[in-house]
């Protein structure tokens, strides 16, 4: 029961984890850019977002966009660069990400807290369940 | 024909969740693939990842080339 708790208690140790895994840390960046631009992937210009997801999302190189699109390598890697930082600066000003996580990680507990009860009818959890719920509500 | 192995999200918003796929490399844009040959869901805790193994390396050697992000997906999976 500890240990299940444990397991998605943190971002850190989310975090402790992918850098154990070795080289994923690029793979892990590109998921949440991916991830970024879901929140905020509509703010971007046209031309630029059409940019963006083939990079990210359809994994094609740079230089099969810039034949694509008719510009340049370099402009290519400027758009992909310049739209991550875009998506970066409305994180850091809107944190509807970082809000989303946290609360899906707390709504998992609560999950699998409330399951524990259904099976085993110990109402021992239900506490935990309660102090879950405020912080959520509190962070809203 | 030359033929690239990317990844490529699919899944729904805020859920990302990508497949590995064989594509011809001449047509990057219409999102249609030969073949795919696993996938990888970043949202399971850790990160879960399944490779077929046989088709991975039947289309590497057949000339195949996968792009970085692929690279270093297969060198987890042991396969490159």
């Amino acid at each position: 029961m500890k240990n299940t708790t444990l397991n998605k208690s943190s971002r850190e140790k989310e975090n402790n984890q992918s850098s154990n895994r070795n080289g994923m840390e690029e793979i892990d960046k590109i998921v949440e850019l991916s991830l970024l631009y879901d929140f905020y992937g509509e703010l971007l210009k046209e031309h630029n977002k059409q940019i963006f997801e083939d990079y990210i999302l359809n994994d094609l190189t740079l230089s099969e966009i810039a034949d694509e699109q008719g510009i340049s390598r370099q402009g290519v890697h400027d758009i992909v660069k310049r739209c991550s930082k875009q998506l970066s600066v409305y994180e850091e000003k809107l944190r509807l990400m970082d809000k989303f996580i946290l609360t899906k990680q707390k709504v998992n507990q609560i999950n699998e807290l409330a399951n524990k009860v259904k099976e085993s009818g110990d109402l021992s959890h239900v506490e935990a369940i309660i102090e879950l719920t405020n912080t959520i509500l509190e962070d809203l | 024909m030359a033929v690239k192995i990317r990844l490529k999200r699919m899944g729904q918003k805020k859920a990302p969740f990508y497949r590995i796929v064989v594509a011809d490399s001449r047509a990057p844009r219409d999102g249609k693939f030969i073949e795919e040959i696993g996938t990888y869901d970043p949202t399971k805790q850790p990160s879960a990842f399944s490779v077929n193994e046989e088709a991975a390396k039947k289309w590497l050697s057949n000339g195949a080339q996968p792009t970085e992000t692929v690279s270093k997906i297969l060198k987890n999976a042991g396969i490159k």
